[in-house]
């Protein structure tokens, strides 16, 4: 039977400044697709429709040249076209019209109506209700990050240590929002949700890191092997639960439990780095050089 | 006995817990709330007492404003209401004085007119002369629960259950209607709200072969102004205010005049001399014995009044009409309510945008059912995964059996907590039962290397210190996931607050009971040998 080993880095062959740099590079990097996608999109991810406001249209696939009669039905052009042919529906969405938001769901399902398609599901966004839910989103996120920040530093007391379990979930954050910048994953309620759901797993595994680190007497190095053991285990198989969920869920064309698996399972990978490397890195620090001066 | 009780009384309690989850998930007792005339095992969806939202049972959810424009802190000076309604509506142009109405008790002036702009409100502001603090969209309190109250009524009469109405606020304190309706496509959902009946007032007097009705003496475009329910200023009883037209084109008779006449021809004046004289349409329909109004809404009768005395003189004399106001009295207020809903006849006292600033949501039965069977898959496929891993680290069934069955159990009371409070399931819902099991995972892991760390576990107190040692983590980590996700359950955002509740739930569920019933169980494991 195959059994998983916890890798075991040998930190001792590498200083602070390399293993600091790589998390460093990636999250500079994240940053600047970030950066560049707000400079060329004006926004700083794929808003979903749910940010953008529009209609979005389940049709049924009942055999038949459904993409073909979709192209023709409505007299505007949508925006997207989507086949998932687990559930055997096209979902087609429509960005809101800026000259006339009103009326376009109706107007959309009465043309899909007539030209003989059947539709499963309609969703119609607001504008004005979309930028509103931008905001409260914004807002939420954070609210949650700076409570977490707040709740870490009451937690260890100790201003590195909070830092590196702060910034690490910082970086948690924003490489998976840079990922789906580039797999063209939209930014909708559930990728929030999701992204809400980072701050709390991955901070699991930096607490668990600092308080075997802090808390308890022995050698540095084997509180971290002690640390990791746990964390990677844990942190794997909440992977394979989200890795699972967002390929059954893409097949099945349930959209929010993808969206959440592919945000966490990115997230998770970032948080093996981040914890592993940045983390370690500034508790070595701290534990040889920082308590010293 | 009570030694045995008292060293495993965590375990205890998970299996309380779990028997209590059951109860509140398939005991009747415990059903859903049934509409009239349904009987739990129809209101019920499938074998348990879980409720479906919108995602996976099918329905409609829409969600608008109410369009109007409010001026705040108005200063009423003493005025009356109508007065200050009607000097405010004398500076819009095409804006009939219904449309306009001033809230004394929220210090508030209103136009539900939507052809009017703020501007236009704000200059009519101006120009009556009141002062005001600012001009704000969408319209009072008082006009959103009377909105909400006739939502709700045309909800219960489709006889659907589990149809909601609600007010929310979003973060820019803008207030939205918001409507669910299971089971029912977008267009009907839209038609119900926008659906108008008719009203009329009959008169029923007593003729030679029992009751005889004249009927439609008072159509809908006859009204003038339809208040709304107001407590009686002398006594315990309630009315509401109408106002029948006076005016007509040339050569016809107003409204007020026809309706002053017939009144005086059907006796009312003669009948009605005391207070003890009273209308008894409601006992006997058929065999009236004193004249009585009667308000229908699409020919139904829905309310019968006898007259005042005072009033019924004044119509036979023919003082009545130039003034043309009358009230609807009745004993409770919340009758009073009814009576007003009534004479709207479904027509909301301010226009809801769908189309415009409305967020709707409609999703197929089979649809529901679909996602229904697919996130059910999708959940036991990761639960699956997560069981994989595990066994694949611990290669020890006595470790990672328990571990298994110890996060299924928290998903299981998470579902009997759903049941216990009627919680409609949603995708966003079961997308949080993943969660837990994911950060429920996670926690026992941290258990299982804690205890099982620097070798053998032979004593309890060795146990019992490397547990305490795991549960601060575990503590600490839930406390963090518990700050993430508080934001998102009051945020109005949408389906995200379910998600958030139910990982909140879930996280407090672990730490307070599965988590340290697993500690148990790998204390008997690893210590009884």
């Amino acid at each position: 039977m195959v059994a998983i080993e916890v890798p075991e880095v040998n930190y001792t062959e590498y200083s602070n400044r390399q293993l600091v740099a790589v998390p460093l590079a990636v999250l500079v990097l994240a940053l600047a697709i970030i950066g560049g996608w707000y400079l060329v999109t004006g926004a700083p991810a794929n808003l979903g429709l749910e940010f953008t406001g529009g209609v979005e249209l389940r049709i049924a696939d009942d055999g038949g040249d459904v993409e073909q009669q979709i192209e023709t039905a409505f007299e505007r052009q949508p925006d997207s076209v989507r086949s998932i042919p687990g559930d055997d529906v096209y979902v087609v969405t429509f960005r809101a019209a800026d000259e006339d938001p009103g009326g376009l769901a109706e107007d959309l399902s009465t043309q899909a109506d007539e030209a003989g398609l059947s539709t499963s599901a309609i969703d119609q966004v607001s504008p004005s209700f979309a930028s509103d839910t931008a905001r409260t989103a914004v807002f939420g996120v954070a609210l949650a990050f700076l409570g977490m920040s707040v709740l870490v530093f009451a937690l260890f007391r100790t201003f590195v240590p909070s830092v590196a379990v702060v910034a690490s979930a910082f970086s948690d954050l924003v490489i998976p929002i840079a990922v789906m910048n580039l797999l063209g994953i939209q930014m909708t309620l559930g990728t929030i949700a999701a992204l809400l759901m980072i701050i709390g797993y991955s901070v699991d595994s930096d607490i668990l890191l600092n308080n075997s680190v802090l808390r308890r007497t022995g050698d540095f190095y084997e509180s971290v092997r002690r640390a990791t053991r746990t964390g990677v285990t844990m942190t794997l198989t909440s992977m394979a639960a989200m890795i699972v969920m967002a390929i059954v869920a893409a097949l099945f064309g349930v959209d929010l439990l993808r969206n959440i698996g592919i945000i966490l399972s990115v997230g998770l990978c970032a948080d093996l780095m981040n914890t592993y490397l940045l983390n370690v890195s500034l508790l070595r620090w701290y534990k040889f050089e920082g308590v010293k001066r | 006995m009570f030694e045995s009780i008292k060293n495993n009384w965590r375990i205890l309690l998970l299996v309380v817990v779990v028997i209590a989850a059951t109860v509140a998930l398939f005991a009747p007792q415990f059903g859903p709330e049934t509409a009239p005339g349904e009987d739990v095992s129809e209101a019920q969806q499938g074998v348990t007492n879980l409720q479906y939202g919108l995602d996976l049972a099918g329905g409609t959810r829409v969600r608008a404003p109410l369009v109007g424009y409010t001026a705040t802190e108005v200063d009423f000076g003493g005025d009356p209401a109508p007065e200050v309604a009607e000097a405010v509506a004398a500076g819009l142009n095409d804006t009939s004085e219904t449309d306009v109405s001033a809230v004394p008790e929220e210090n508030a002036v209103e136009v539900t007119d939507s052809s009017v702009t703020e501007s236009e409100f704000r200059a009519a502001m101006d120009a009556s002369g009141y002062a005001y603090g600012d001009v704000r969209s969408g319209v009072t309190q008082e006009t959103r629960d009377v909105a909400e109250g006739i939502i709700e009524d045309k909800i219960d009469q489709t006889g659907l259950s589990g149809g909601t109405v609600q007010q929310v606020q979003s973060l820019t304190g803008e207030y939205f209607i918001l409507v669910e309706v299971p089971g029912e496509d977008r267009s009907s959902v839209i038609d119900l709200l926008e659906d108008r009946g008719t009203v009329a007032i009959d008169i029923a007097y007593p003729g030679d072969n029992g009751t005889e009705i004249q009927e439609d003496v008072l159509t809908q475009d006859d009204f003038e102004e339809l208040g709304s329910a107001a407590q009686a200023e002398r006594g315990s009883g309630a009315y509401v205010p109408v106002t029948v037209r006076n005016t007509a084109p040339e050569g016809e008779q107003s409204p007020a005049h026809s309706f002053q006449q017939a009144v005086a021809d059907r006796g009312f004046a003669e009948a009605y001399n005391s207070d003890l004289d009273q209308c008894d349409y409601g006992a006997n329909p058929d065999d009236v014995s004193n004249p009585c109004l009667l308000l229908t809404v699409d020919g139904e009768v829905v309310n019968s009044f006898g007259m005042d005395p005072g009033l019924a003189d004044s119509m036979a004399s023919g003082s009545w009409a130039t003034d043309g106001g009358f009230r609807l009295t009745t004993g409770e207020f919340s009758e009073a309510e009814r009576i007003s809903i009534n004479l709207r006849a479904g027509a909301l006292p301010a226009e809801l945008d769908i189309s415009g600033q409305g967020t709707s949501r409609s999703i197929s039965a089979s649809q529901g059912e679909n996602y229904k069977n697919y996130s059910l898959f999708t959940g036991i496929l990761a639960v699956f995964a997560v069981a994989g891993m595990v066994f694949l680290r611990y290669r020890e069934p006595a470790v990672a059996l328990p571990m298994i069955v110890t996060a299924l159990a928290e998903v299981y009371a998470l579902l009997g907590f759903a049941a216990l409070l009627s919680y409609p399931i949603e995708l966003a819902v079961i997308a949080g039962f993943i969660a837990v099991v994911g950060t429920g995972v996670d926690d026992l892991v941290i258990i299982a290397d804690e205890v099982m760390s620097e070798g053998e576990v032979n004593s309890r107190k060795v146990f019992n210190s490397r547990f305490r040692r795991a549960f601060w983590v575990i503590g600490a980590a839930a406390a963090t996931t518990i700050i993430a996700m508080s934001p998102l359950m009051v945020l109005s955002l949408g389906d995200l607050s379910g998600f958030a509740i139910f990982t909140i739930l879930g996280v407090l569920i672990g730490v307070l009971i599965t988590r340290p019933a697993y500690g148990d169980i790998l204390r008997r494991l690893l210590t009884v040998r």
